[in-house]
């Protein structure tokens, strides 16, 4: 709309005439580069600001106290809990995700009726959202659930699957590995089915075993699907939390709190705003720097293959 | 690539099962008869897929069942437990109105996507185009998005929100979501758009055509692959989305999606499986269609999401 305005006055000057070819471009571009600024950067400086005060989230004054709430961070035995409970998610979600779904998807590769049900079978639960996830497994691993109803008909005593801290933080990442490594499968699947068969009939011809096939063609040219596998789960695991607020509600005792739990918890329920944001703070650091860390890392791997 | 030649015979020997469960087995050649490695696969295959499987029978069967029954035979339906009264009771809940959060969640993703696709379509056609440093600076910007947790900006973005009167409204939630499929639609689009000649671009400037009508005449009738793509993960992630609509929403707006409904119905009577089982199974039903419906799209969405990115 405002391209027609500019006509007039651009035939004078060059320079209005560069800023009637670039007008196009601010008026596509411009909407999409406000919203991004108002929901994405200025909320993080905003984030940042935050997390060097003393703020409520409510009054009108607060102090500027320096870098004291990441000192609290790191102090804080309730955060610091939760942060090793995150990465301990985090590191086995990530390792089992992938392992479970590298594992199913290599026996579920071919192309036959039987596998394509199986794929369905082993991936719905991951557009599930987690919350629903977390409720029902919490119904099913409850004292008196299903679990433990069909443990008492085989003569075992109940398992205290959400009440005991080791068994909680068990269920917390069997129940993420349950209903997230289908996606993992997935990308697998895709990866192992984009490796041409040419490879594995000369593999044949060479005398290769179906594993030395898998070890020796299949893994170095799924190599960058590994990456992203990785990648995606480990930043999706380290934000963890619909699931455990279903499941655990981060008990017993607060042994299955995660970072974001505790964000959350402390920036609007506790009304330490500063100290939420700083927590949060950390946590965007810790992702970006292990997102990059393992991008670079699997990139050499990549190209080792490549060579 | 395969390096390793073992001195393997050509022709195995009549006895097939030298093929092993792992696939460490090093003879293993297709044959009628199934060896031992062929059915431990199916047998890991089976186990598995009853561990996947199991949990939703348990959440469908105990939808029709009374308490006591659910608790005392939790895989087990009978005539004489069956009722359909707590389904009922779950469909026409006060707590919860489930029709209504179904209608509320798909009215968000459909306004999600278009917003979304609207605002990112031309910014990725301008950075696909672009050749400058700002072009670059520009996808650089918006991919640094795909690294900020959302959690992150969450709580300074209710302070945003606040400030633009938007907090607590459909039009305030509606900009998050937006804003946030923002960083991965752009990047997607853009890829796309680079594979897209520009030829077609010269093609519409000699009919005449303006750049901003030639995008959406010309080029993106052209993006229809990338864009369902986007329309998959951006539905699923929106549709499943808990947090942000908890907290931008909130419970004093009194608009539910199928995620804080279900919180607000099952979060405090967590252990009356007469309410948690009706209220995820009337949850989860959509979501499970949706998908057995559309299936070849979302993982074919995902998997292009997913490794293009």
């Amino acid at each position: 709309m405002a391209a027609t305005l500019s006509p007039v006055r651009a035939r004078r000057r060059p320079a209005a005439r560069v800023w009637r070819d670039r007008l196009p471009g601010i008026v596509m571009g411009g909407p999409a580069v406000l919203v991004f600024l108002a929901m994405f950067i200025v909320p993080m400086f905003l984030a940042f600001v935050l997390s060097l005060t003393d703020w409520n989230g409510y009054s009108l004054n607060f102090t500027f106290i320096g870098l004291e709430n990441y000192a609290e961070a790191f102090r804080n035995p309730r955060t610091v809990d939760a942060a090793v409970f995150t990465a301990v998610v985090a590191f086995t979600g990530t390792i089992l995700c992938n392992g479970v779904g590298l594992f199913i998807a290599a026996l579920i590769a071919g192309n036959g009726r039987a596998n394509t049900l199986l794929r369905t079978i082993f991936f719905y639960p991951y557009i599930i959202s987690a919350l629903i996830i977390g409720f029902l497994w919490s119904a099913m691993l409850a004292p008196e659930g299903a679990v433990n109803g069909l443990l008492g008909t085989l003569g075992v005593a109940p398992v205290p699957f959400l009440t005991e801290v080791t068994f909680a933080k068990a269920s917390v990442i069997l129940t993420i590995v349950w209903s997230h490594f289908g996606f993992n499968m997935i990308l697998f699947l895709a990866g192992i089915k984009s490796v041409p068969p040419e490879y594995y009939e000369a593999a044949t011809v060479d005398g290769a075993s179906k594993w030395q096939q898998f070890r020796n063609v299949t893994l170095p040219l799924i190599a960058p699907v590994f990456t992203v596998n990785l990648v995606l789960t480990l930043v999706g695991l380290l934000k963890v939390y619909d699931i455990v607020l279903a499941l655990t509600d981060g008990g017993p005792a607060g042994s299955t709190q995660t970072i974001v739990y505790q964000v959350l918890r402390d920036s609007f329920a506790n009304s330490e705003l500063g100290f939420g944001a700083a927590q949060s703070v950390i946590l965007l650091l810790v992702t970006a720097v292990l997102g990059l860390a393992v991008t670079l890392a699997r990139r050499g791997a990549e190209k080792k293959v490549a060579d | 690539m395969a390096t390793t030649t073992h001195p393997t015979p050509p022709l195995t020997g009549p006895t097939a099962p030298a093929a092993t469960a792992s696939p460490t087995s090093r003879t293993r050649r297709r044959r009628p008869v199934p060896g031992v490695g062929t059915i431990l696969k199916w047998v890991v295959l089976g186990l598995g897929a009853l561990v996947m499987l199991v949990p939703l029978y348990i959440m469908v069967i105990n939808a029709f069942k009374p308490q006591d029954a659910i608790i005392s035979s939790p895989l087990a339906i009978g005539p004489d437990t069956f009722s359909l009264e707590h389904l009922q009771a779950a469909l026409t809940s006060e707590k919860f109105n489930v029709v209504r959060a179904y209608g509320v969640t798909l009215l968000f993703v459909a306004l999600v996507n278009v917003c979304g696709i609207a605002l990112a379509a031309p910014v990725a056609y301008v950075i696909a185009r672009g050749r400058s440093k700002w072009h670059l600076g520009l996808l650089l910007l918006f991919v640094s998005g795909l690294f900020i947790p959302g959690q992150v900006t969450l709580i300074p973005v209710v302070f945003v929100l606040r400030v633009l009167g938007l907090i607590n409204t459909v039009p305030g939630f509606i900009l998050f979501e937006t804003a946030a499929t923002l960083p991965v639609t752009i990047f997607l689009f853009a890829a796309y758009l680079r594979t897209v000649p520009r030829d077609i671009d010269e093609a519409a400037a000699l009919d005449g055509a303006g750049k901003i009508r030639a995008f959406w005449s010309c080029i993106f009738p052209i993006m229809r692959p990338v864009v369902a793509t986007i329309v998959v993960l951006n539905s699923i992630s929106v549709w499943n989305d808990f947090v942000s609509p908890q907290i931008i929403l909130g419970p004093s707006s009194g608009i539910y999606t199928v995620t804080t409904g279900v919180y607000a119905a099952v979060g405090e009577f967590s252990t009356d499986y007469t309410t948690v089982f009706p209220t995820l199974l009337l949850a989860v039903s959509p979501a499970i269609l949706f998908f057995v419906l559309m299936q070849r799209h979302i993982i074919g969405g995902l998997v292009a999401g997913a490794t293009k990115g």
